[in-house]
């Protein structure tokens, strides 16, 4: 049941998004471990860069403690992009074939939905790294807040997987019959 | 497969081709030659109605059973 027809454009967009996505994700994640690197082999500079003193060596220790916890998150994070970036392109690639209702894709969709989950409890993981490393003396905010979209979002992604795995079989059903 | 089909017997036996029963039924040559070589999975009522009028036989003249067969 395969088609060769040119896939449309907006397809081919698409296509093209979200591997400059992938690239850019790519790229902000080695960003941020080599940050994470050099917090460790020039911890001074770093210190200067933030605009801090070093009157506060307390706070100071348990600041640089939360940003390095911070981006050991957000290079989390980029893997969890990738993986979940990575995943859509396959299945944008079936839906080029022609042939988008197979199996793998809704195993596809549910890895993504169980990435997402996961990325969602990295963001609660920021939020707590920065309140821990926060002092008065050292405020660390990054705009974090609780938002109910992103879960929908996971849960609207299993739900989907789940209709997908269904549509799949129910096609297998059909499969040679005439 | 247990199904056996016999189109290949009525269609000699009535002197038609499977192109032009392909034609008369208006089903593709495709799917009826999925059909004839037992591929088939499953075959609607409608695409069995238009076959045996087309034929004008009964669905056992065309399909058979062999239990031993799996």
């Amino acid at each position: 049941m395969t088609s060769h027809a040119p896939a449309p454009p907006a397809l081919e967009i698409t296509r093209k998004v979200l591997r400059g996505l992938r690239v850019l994700n790519i790229l902000y994640g080695v960003g941020i471990a080599v940050m994470f690197v050099v917090s460790f082999l020039a911890r001074d500079f770093m210190v200067r860069a933030l605009h801090s003193s070093h009157a506060d060596g307390m706070d100071m220790g348990v600041f640089i403690m939360g940003m390095r916890l911070l981006m050991l998150v957000g290079v989390a994070g980029a893997a969890v992009a990738h993986v979940i970036l990575t995943r859509l392109l396959e299945i944008v690639g079936t839906v080029g074939e022609g042939d988008p209702f197979v199996p793998l894709n809704a195993h596809r969709l549910q890895q993504i939905a169980w990435w997402l989950l996961g990325g969602e409890g990295l963001h609660f993981l920021a939020g707590a790294a920065a309140r821990y490393a926060s002092s008065s003396g050292h405020p660390l905010d990054i705009d974090w807040s609780f938002s109910f979209t992103p879960w929908i979002a996971v849960l609207g992604l299993f739900v989907l997987a789940r209709v997908f795995e269904q549509g799949t079989r129910m096609r297998a059903d059909l499969d040679g019959m005439v | 497969m247990p199904i056996i089909v016999r189109l290949d017997d009525i269609l000699h036996a009535r002197r038609m081709s499977l192109t032009e029963l392909s034609e008369k039924v208006d089903i593709t040559l495709a799917n009826l030659s999925i059909l004839k070589t037992g591929k088939a999975r499953a075959i609607r009522f409608s695409t069995l109605e238009a076959i045996c009028s087309a034929l004008d036989c009964q669905p056992g003249d065309l399909l058979a059973f062999d239990s031993t067969e799996r």
